[in-house]
């Protein structure tokens, strides 16, 4: 007992001054921004004229738009369809990959590339895709006999949100590699004694590789959810919010707002898209567990 | 799904999993590449062809395009301040974020949980919010228009993601290691370089292309804080061409 | 490594911190010129690229020694606009600058972030710009913008699917309009091009201005949301995006696509700016041909108007430097002047508030000609929306047009819709 504090304390002046540098980093490029998005949030300020102090009236004029309404809602459905599709397309590849198939290598690079490209590029490609005049998704649709769900995407109520999610999460790259570097850690001996034991592929996957990989997979859904709260790029460029509303995040919401010089309620949209966040990660994290980057496993 | 293959007892079933296997990766494989298919082949269509008829193969192979995207002036220094502003601000990010992630994932000190959930809380913030401060920030620092306002804001706004994930690996490695080298005589410093760091690497590496792609792809920031074409980034360049499509209407 | 090791990396990024900046400030201070810097957004492929370009250098040649105008190149339209809003929130006006003059921006009027041109305007220099577009930029007696760039977008008309759709001449009345509309559509042609994507409904709000000039006449944005002009040019233009009358993707569109359907051919009728003009006679140069231009179809009181508005603004950061001030007004003052106006707008095919004189020697081209025509003809100007709203009305637009299309809103809701998003509402 006496000699892990003894420890601890000798090691104090290198663990602070570890934490040092990002701690300074943090301070001046988030720390004081947040203060200062709270503070806004209070306030009315259309960035030119002086602030002035009008208590809880912008996020109550948030709460009458149905506009904002609807971006909440928006974000809930991108940020369920993250953790729900996404990752666990992105597991299944990473998955398929672990086991090095031929050409595995080569397949890697491939899946990640779309993420190298820029959102604009891809979002020019996707429009183009989905338009009803010209565009390859119809057009493939009827090719294979679904010709009856031809639409405009992008132009109709009920399609143009999940249109804009699927443009954006049928990309896993990035999940791909984080997932497919937790599986670099795991021992092949592992493999081996369970497929002695007569465990086939499946089950190896589920209780050796899946509880292993726990914490990584946290971690990337954490990501991907926080990814696909904040977003605002994507929708803006495919859809700026249409048709008739449907389509509208929170950022989104914001960037408008920043637009409308009335950076109050941008501030304040910020504010309840960060306690947002907070909220949904909190409530996935209840169920599936936390990463385990501070795990009380280690030492 | 190739989690459903089975054991030799069944190989009607292996098969048929490897056949889905297989299809899933070509699946996905033509879906992932076509972007850059698509992107490589318009590249070479004049823009009147990219929005009329936007899949088809250009009518005249416009080679023009890459002369005029090579003429833009300064092309050479942009590349190489996107390449500057991306090393750096990755090289930075990482050696802050490793050390950080260190103290946090192998270490027990009061407030450790505390900070890495603030820390990575981070991960949420929509970053554009953040305009007016940083350019107050930038411009405080006396900053403004270098490269090192790039590379300073780049490295901290990716803090966050990269202590997510290194941080997360760091935790995965067994702490027999690390026990048996503090009695061979480790310090906590060595134990930092040589042996979790190194173990640490599949971690790095993915914050690290994480932070390199969104140094090179990263935009508004790029054109915030900077000003005069010496300190102006590849991204610029593109939009000149790329901006195009919007001057439709003024 | 040893722990020396990553002192001695810290403190070396730290010191490099602290030396980039002083090289920055050091070099300018050499030097007694008065370096003007304009983040510029005519860069690049703009039209008014090259000859702003000539402009600058003439006149930093002209003045070598004492003034330098640096143009840094802002080639993104959104970006621009977010980095000039954030600037000016920052209290760092750009020595020089544009910016779309609308209810929003004229915020940036209050304070003294902006240089106030009256003074000068009173002499000479103001009688050279239009009154009309001086008068516009001047609010409270100041004159904080100049005017600088002219909107104005009559409709085009292809000649050729008009004559193949058996329709003689552009329709007079609203009569004539729909059944010019039915004769196309039973030649296979689609009559018009719609769009409610981008930031602004760019097309469409075009088509809904001139019907709300036809409706509200000149005086319209002044009488305001009561006016019944905006519910019956938003029932116009809900049957313009019914049975046939424009593109399947109008919903959604931007104005890539609404124009590529006019440049390709398959839509008859289109609104845009005289900046079109290089690129469609570049793309499709049949059509180029074949494009007339007209005043749209009379659906109210008025007929023969046209849409036309200020659409850029010059604006300068305030200063107390004397010489400052003095510099930035002797440029102004040279790229305003006729010559340097009429240079722009012949190379660019843009229209200018800064009026000028054309000789008979001056090749205009065909198209261009025919804008300048309408702009004669016209009987009266209406601003749009985007220069007469804030910009959360314009951003509304395409969601009210796509909600009174796909959910059949009325043009009542239509308007309720716009003036729910208004924030002086």
């Amino acid at each position: 007992m006496s000699s892990l504090d003894r420890k601890t304390s000798r090691n104090m002046k290198w663990i602070i001054l570890f934490l040092l540098p990002v701690t300074v980093l943090l301070i001046s490029f988030f720390l004081y921004p947040i203060v200062f998005l709270v503070v806004l949030s209070f306030m009315e300020w259309n960035g030119i004229e002086p602030m002035s102090f009008v208590g809880m009236s912008n996020f109550s004029s948030l709460f009458s738009d149905s506009i904002f309404q609807t971006s909440i809602k928006n974000n809930l459905i991108w940020a369920f369809s993250a953790a729900l599709l996404q990752i666990p397309l992105a597991l299944l590849i990473a998955l398929i990959l672990a086991r090095e198939p031929r050409g595995w290598k080569f397949f890697r690079t491939a899946f990640f590339l779309p993420n190298v490209i820029s959102l604009v590029a891809l979002a020019m490609m996707w429009r183009a895709m989905y338009n009803p005049e010209f565009g390859v998704v119809n057009v493939l649709l009827e090719n294979i006999g679904l010709g009856h769900l031809a639409r405009n995407w992008l132009g109709e109520l009920d399609s143009a949100l999940p249109a804009v999610i699927f443009s954006y999460q049928i990309y896993i790259g990035y999940f791909m590699v984080i997932i497919l570097a937790g599986t670099i850690s795991i021992p092949k001996s592992f493999y081996e004694a369970a497929m002695i034991d007569g465990a086939n592929v499946l089950q190896q996957e589920l209780y050796i590789t899946l509880p292993v990989l726990r914490g990584i997979i946290v971690t990337a859904g954490t990501l991907a959810v926080a990814f696909a709260l904040r977003q605002f790029e994507t929708t803006f460029l495919m859809t700026a919010g249409g048709p008739a509303n449907r389509t509208p995040v929170m950022g989104l919401y914001m960037y408008r707002r920043m637009a409308g010089l009335t950076y109050g309620r941008a501030a304040a949209t910020g504010v309840l898209l960060i306690l947002l966040g907070v909220f949904v990660l909190s409530g996935l994290q209840r169920i599936f567990g936390k990463s385990d980057a501070v795990g009380d496993s280690v030492q | 799904m190739s989690t459903l293959q089975l054991t030799e007892t069944h190989p009607a079933l292996k098969a048929a999993a490897k056949t889905a296997k297989w299809a899933m990766l070509i699946v996905y494989f033509v879906i992932a590449v076509f972007p850059i298919v698509w992107l490589t082949v318009s590249a070479f269509k004049t823009n009147f062809e990219i929005e009329t008829s936007p899949f088809s193969l250009p009518e005249v192979w416009q080679f023009q395009n890459f002369v005029n995207a090579l003429s833009v002036s300064g092309l050479p220094q942009f590349f190489m301040n996107s390449i500057i502003v991306a090393v750096a601000a990755t090289g930075i990010n990482l050696l802050v974020t490793s050390l950080a992630s260190f103290a946090v994932s192998r270490e027990q000190f009061p407030g450790r949980k505390i900070f890495f959930t603030f820390t990575t809380a981070g991960v949420l913030i929509p970053i554009i919010a953040f305009m007016v401060p940083y350019y107050t920030l930038i411009t405080q620092l006396r900053i403004y228009d270098t490269l090192l306002a790039l590379v300073v804001t780049y490295s901290a706004i990716n803090i966050p993601i990269s202590m997510f994930l290194v941080s997360s690996f760091m935790a995965t490695i067994p702490g027999e290691l690390e026990d048996s080298a503090e009695i061979d005589g480790c310090s906590f410093f060595q134990r930092y370089a040589k042996i979790i760091l190194p173990l640490a690497r599949p971690g790095l590496v993915t914050a690290g292309t994480f932070s390199f792609i969104y140094c090179w792809n990263e935009f508004i920031y790029a054109l915030l804080l900077t000003s005069s074409t010496s300190s102006r980034t590849v991204q610029l360049a593109i939009r000149f061409f790329t901006s195009q499509f919007r001057t439709d209407y003024a | 490594m040893k722990a020396k090791t990553v002192c001695g990396m810290i403190l070396a990024v730290l010191l490099v911190c602290s030396v980039f900046p002083a090289f920055g400030g050091g070099a300018r201070e050499a030097d007694r010129e008065i370096v003007l810097t304009w983040p510029c957004i005519w860069v690049g492929q703009d039209s008014k690229a090259d000859t702003i370009e000539e402009i600058v250098n003439e006149f930093n040649e002209m003045h070598a020694g004492e003034i330098k105008v640096v143009i840094e190149p802002q080639p993104d339209y959104d970006g621009y606009e977010d980095t000039i809003r954030t600037r000016l929130a920052a209290r760092q006006a750009p020595d020089i600058f544009t910016f779309k003059l609308s209810p929003t921006t004229a915020a940036y009027y209050s304070g003294d972030l902006l240089m106030d041109f009256s003074d000068e305007l009173a002499g000479s220099w103001g009688e050279t710009f239009n009154q009309g577009n001086l008068d516009a930029s001047t609010i409270n007696g100041q004159a904080k913008s100049l005017p600088y760039e002219i909107g104005f977008t009559p409709v085009w008309y292809n000649t050729e699917l008009f004559d193949e759709a058996g329709i003689d001449e552009f329709p007079r009345t609203m009569d004539e309009f729909w059944d010019a509309c039915d004769k196309l559509k039973a030649a296979g042609i689609v009559p018009t091009s719609q769009m409610t994507g981008g930031t602004n409904s760019w097309t469409s709000m075009l088509w809904y201005t001139h019907f709300l000039g036809s409706y509200g006449g000149p005086g319209v944005w002044e009488e305001g949301w009561d006016s019944p002009a905006f519910e019956q040019a938003a029932a116009v233009l809900k049957q313009l995006y019914s049975d046939g009358n424009t593109t399947r993707d109008a919903i959604g569109a931007d104005a890539g696509v609404s124009g590529g359907h006019y440049q390709a051919g398959r839509t008859a009728m289109f609104i845009n700016g005289a900046w079109y003009i290089g690129n469609i006679r570049e793309n499709s140069p049949e059509v180029y041909r074949a494009t007339k231009l007209a005043p749209a179809p009379q659906a109210g009181d008025y007929y023969g108007h046209q849409v036309g508005w200020l659409h850029t603004n010059l604006g300068a950061a305030h200063t107390d430097d004397p010489a400052r001030r003095e510099a930035v007004i002797k440029f102004m003052q040279y790229l305003t002047a006729p010559e340097q106006a009429k240079r722009v707008s012949l190379a660019a095919g843009s229209l200018l508030a800064v009026e000028f004189e054309l000789a008979e020697e001056d090749e205009l081209d065909p198209l261009q000609a025919m804008f300048i025509e309408a702009g004669i003809q016209a009987e009266f100007l209406i601003d749009h929306v985007e220069a007469s709203m804030p910009v959360d009305v314009v951003y509304e637009l395409g969601q009210a047009i796509g909600a009174m299309v796909l959910e059949d809103r009325s043009p009542a809701e239509f308007v309720q819709m716009l003036r729910a998003a208004d924030p002086r509402e």
